[in-house]
C-alpha cells in the first residue's frame, strides 16, 4: 500500500477539484485503501451538509463609477453655490476639496462595507426524497434530514454488493468481526 | 483592524459549526428496542459505547453503533433474522432494516446483530428515541417464519435460504464428485467472480426524475430478456423512459407459465453502456399486493421510480440497452422459486448478479479459515 495522500488532497479529490494527474494517482490510492475511502466518502458528505459558500454578489462597476462621478460632480457644483456670493476666491478651493474628500470617504466607506464577503446561507438541499449508494453505505434523503445505514464493518469495502429494488436500495456484505453476512435495506419515503 | 477581525470572527464561527463538541448518545433516551412478548429470539444486552452526536453547522450528525447480542429462545434453528429500524422524527415515514442471512442458530445459542447508521437532522428537534429497533422477522429450518413481517422480510429470507441450500448443494456436489481441489478451485474462482463483478453507482427517487438536469432527449427503450429454462414465469415485453444516464418507470410484461398461481415477480435488471460495459443495474419488484397472475395469465410488474447511473464517484453511465431476466418468483401458496446453478452459468448471469448470502459466507470463511473450514462447514447440515 502506498502512502496515504495528506487530508487536503482528499478533500480536493471528493471535491472533484484536482488535476487530471494528482486525481489518478489519489484515485488508485482510494480504490486499494478502506480508509481513505472512508475519509473521501466523510468529505463528500460534509460537502453536501455544509452550507454552499454562495458566490461573491455580483457588482455593478460601471454603476458605482457613474454615482462616484456623479457625486463628486455634485460636490463640486455645491461648492460652487456656496462660494457664488464670495468675492475673494481664498476659499473656493477649500470647500471644493472638502466636498471631493468628503464624497471619495463616503464611497469608500460604502465600498467597503459593500464588499464582497462570503456569506454563509443556511443548507437549502432539494426537497424530492432520493436514495443512494456511496462507498460508506446508504442513504434516504429529504431537504436537509438524512438517514444512512453505514458497511463500515465490512470485510473489503470494494466487495460490498449494492442492488436498487423498486423503492429499497440494499448492500450486502460479510462482517469483519462476526464473519455474518449482514443485508443492509433502506427504503424510500 | 474592523476588517481583520470581521474575517476571523467569520472563521472563527466556520470552525465552531464544522467542528462542533462531540457528545456520546444516552442509549436510554436516544434508542427504544421493541421485541414481542412471545418472541422467540430475546435480547440479552445491546452496546452503544461508540455512538456519538456532532454538532455539523446547523445540523446535527448522530452516528449510531449497536451491537446486540440476541439468543435463539425457540425450539428450531434460527436460519435468518430481519430488524426493523426506523427514524420517525428524522425521516417520516422512512424506514431501514438489517437481515442477517445463512445463520444456523440452534436453540440457547446466542447471537450478535450489529446496526451501524447515521443520522443527518436539524439541531432544533422534538424528544423522543433518535432510533427504534423492532422485530420483523425470523427465519427457522424448513421456512417456518415468525413476525410482524411489515418489510416482507418472509420472502426476501426465504429466497437467501433456497439460494443457500442451492449453493451448498452445488459445492456438496464438487466436494464429493472432484475432492478438496475441486472445492478450492470453486472458492477461488466464486472469489475473483465477486471482486471482479462490475459494479455501477446508482440513485434512486420516487417517480419523476432522479436528476433535473438530464438535458438529453428522451426516449422509450425496449427490453431484450434472458431466458431461464424452468422458470415459472416468462418476461414477454418490456420498456423503460431512458434519456441519457437516466431510466424510468420500467414497466415488463410477464406471462405465468405455470401450474400454480403467482403473486409476486422479481426481474433482474442489466445495463449496456455504449463501450458495450454490461452491469447489473438492480431489480424490478412487483409492486405489494399488485400482481396476481393466475396459471396462463399474463400481467404487468411497473415501478414508478427513476434510476441514474453513474461510476468512479459520480461519472455518468449512458444506457445504450437494458435486458431483463425473472430473478424470483413467489407463488400464492407462500413457495419461491429461484434460478438454478447451471442456468445461471449458461446464461453468462453467474458473472453478473452477486453471489448469494451463502457462497459469500463460504468464499469468506475459505478465506479467512482455510479449505478444511469450508469444508467442514459443509458437512455439518
Amino acid at each position: 500500500m502506498t502512502k496515504h495522500p495528506s487530508e487536503a488532497l482528499l478533500a480536493l479529490f471528493a471535491g472533484g477539484d484536482l488535476g487530471s494527474l494528482r486525481r489518478w494517482r489519489v484515485e488508485r490510492h482510494v480504490a486499494a485503501c478502506t480508509e481513505c475511502q472512508l475519509e473521501v466518502s466523510e468529505f463528500s458528505e460534509l460537502r453536501a451538509a455544509v452550507p454552499a459558500m454562495m458566490e461573491p454578489p455580483e457588482i455593478s462597476w460601471t454603476k458605482l463609477a457613474v454615482e462616484m462621478k456623479a457625486n463628486i460632480r455634485l460636490g463640486l457644483e455645491a461648492g460652487e453655490c456656496v462660494s457664488a456670493g464670495r468675492s475673494d476666491g481664498r476659499g473656493i478651493f477649500n470647500v471644493r476639496a472638502l466636498a471631493v474628500c468628503g464624497s471619495l470617504a463616503l464611497l469608500l466607506a460604502a465600498f467597503l462595507l459593500e464588499r464582497p464577503t462570503p456569506r454563509i446561507e443556511p443548507v437549502r438541499a432539494t426537497e424530492a426524497a432520493f436514495l443512494e449508494s456511496s462507498g460508506s453505505g446508504i442513504q434516504s434523503k429529504t431537504g436537509d434530514q438524512s438517514i444512512m445505514l453505514l458497511n463500515t464493518r465490512a470485510r473489503d469495502a470494494r466487495n460490498v454488493d449494492y442492488l436498487a429494488s423498486g423503492n429499497a436500495m440494499r448492500a450486502r456484505y460479510v462482517d469483519s468481526e462476526t464473519g455474518y453476512v449482514t443485508v443492509n435495506n433502506v427504503y424510500a419515503q | 483592524m474592523f476588517m481583520r477581525s470581521k474575517v476571523a470572527g467569520l472563521i472563527f464561527a466556520g470552525a465552531i459549526a464544522l467542528c462542533g463538541q462531540e457528545t456520546k448518545l444516552d442509549p436510554h433516551s436516544s434508542i427504544q428496542i421493541n421485541f414481542p412478548t412471545d418472541s422467540p429470539v430475546l435480547q440479552l444486552s445491546t452496546n452503544v459505547d461508540e455512538s456519538r452526536a456532532t454538532p455539523r453547522g446547523g445540523a446535527m450528525v448522530v452516528d449510531l453503533h449497536m451491537s446486540l447480542s440476541l439468543r435463539n429462545s425457540g425450539s428450531r434453528n434460527i436460519r435468518g433474522i430481519t430488524l426493523m429500524v426506523t427514524a420517525q422524527e428524522v425521516t417520516p415515514g422512512g424506514k431501514a432494516s438489517v437481515a442477517v442471512p445463512s445463520l444456523d442458530v440452534a436453540p440457547g445459542q446466542s447471537f450478535p446483530v450489529r446496526i451501524d447508521l447515521r443520522l443527518l437532522r436539524p439541531l432544533q428537534a422534538g424528544g423522543g428515541p433518535l432510533v427504534k429497533v423492532s422485530l420483523d422477522g425470523v427465519l427457522f429450518d424448513g421456512f417456518d417464519f415468525y413476525g410482524p413481517n411489515r418489510l416482507n422480510s418472509r420472502r426476501s429470507m426465504t429466497v437467501w435460504e433456497m439460494e443457500a441450500q442451492r449453493d451448498r448443494q452445488h459445492f456438496k456436489s464438487v466436494l464429493a464428485a472432484s475432492g478438496p481441489a475441486g472445492l478450492q478451485r470453486e472458492m477461488l474462482d466464486s472469489l475473483a467472480r465477486q471482486a471482479e463483478r462490475p459494479r455501477i453507482d446508482v440513485r434512486v427517487s420516487r417517480g419523476g426524475r432522479a436528476v433535473s438536469s438530464a438535458a438529453a432527449p428522451e426516449h422509450m427503450a425496449r427490453f431484450a430478456f434472458l431466458k431461464m429454462p424452468d422458470s415459472p414465469v416468462e418476461a414477454v415485453d418490456g420498456w423503460a423512459e431512458v434519456a441519457a444516464n437516466e431510466a424510468r418507470t420500467p414497466t415488463i410484461q410477464v406471462v405465468n407459465r405455470s401450474s400454480k398461481p403467482v403473486d409476486y415477480v422479481e426481474i433482474g435488471w442489466l445495463v449496456k453502456d455504449p463501450q458495450g460495459h454490461e452491469f447489473l443495474a438492480g431489480s424490478v419488484p412487483a409492486a405489494e399486493g399488485d400482481l396476481f397472475l393466475p396459471p396462463g395469465r399474463s400481467g404487468r410488474v411497473l415501478q414508478d421510480t427513476a434510476l441514474r447511473f453513474s461510476r468512479n464517484a459520480g461519472e455518468p453511465v449512458s444506457i445504450a440497452s437494458m435486458t431483463g431476466f425473472v430473478s424470483q418468483v413467489e407463488f400464492a401458496d407462500g413457495t419461491a422459486w429461484v434460478p438454478n446453478r447451471l442456468a445461471l452459468q449458461l446464461s453468462g448471469l453467474l458473472r453478473m448478479v452477486a453471489a448469494s448470502p451463502e457462497e459469500q459466507r463460504l468464499a469468506d470463511l475459505y478465506r479467512t479459515k482455510g479449505l478444511n473450514a469450508v469444508v467442514e462447514e459443509l458437512r455439518k447440515r
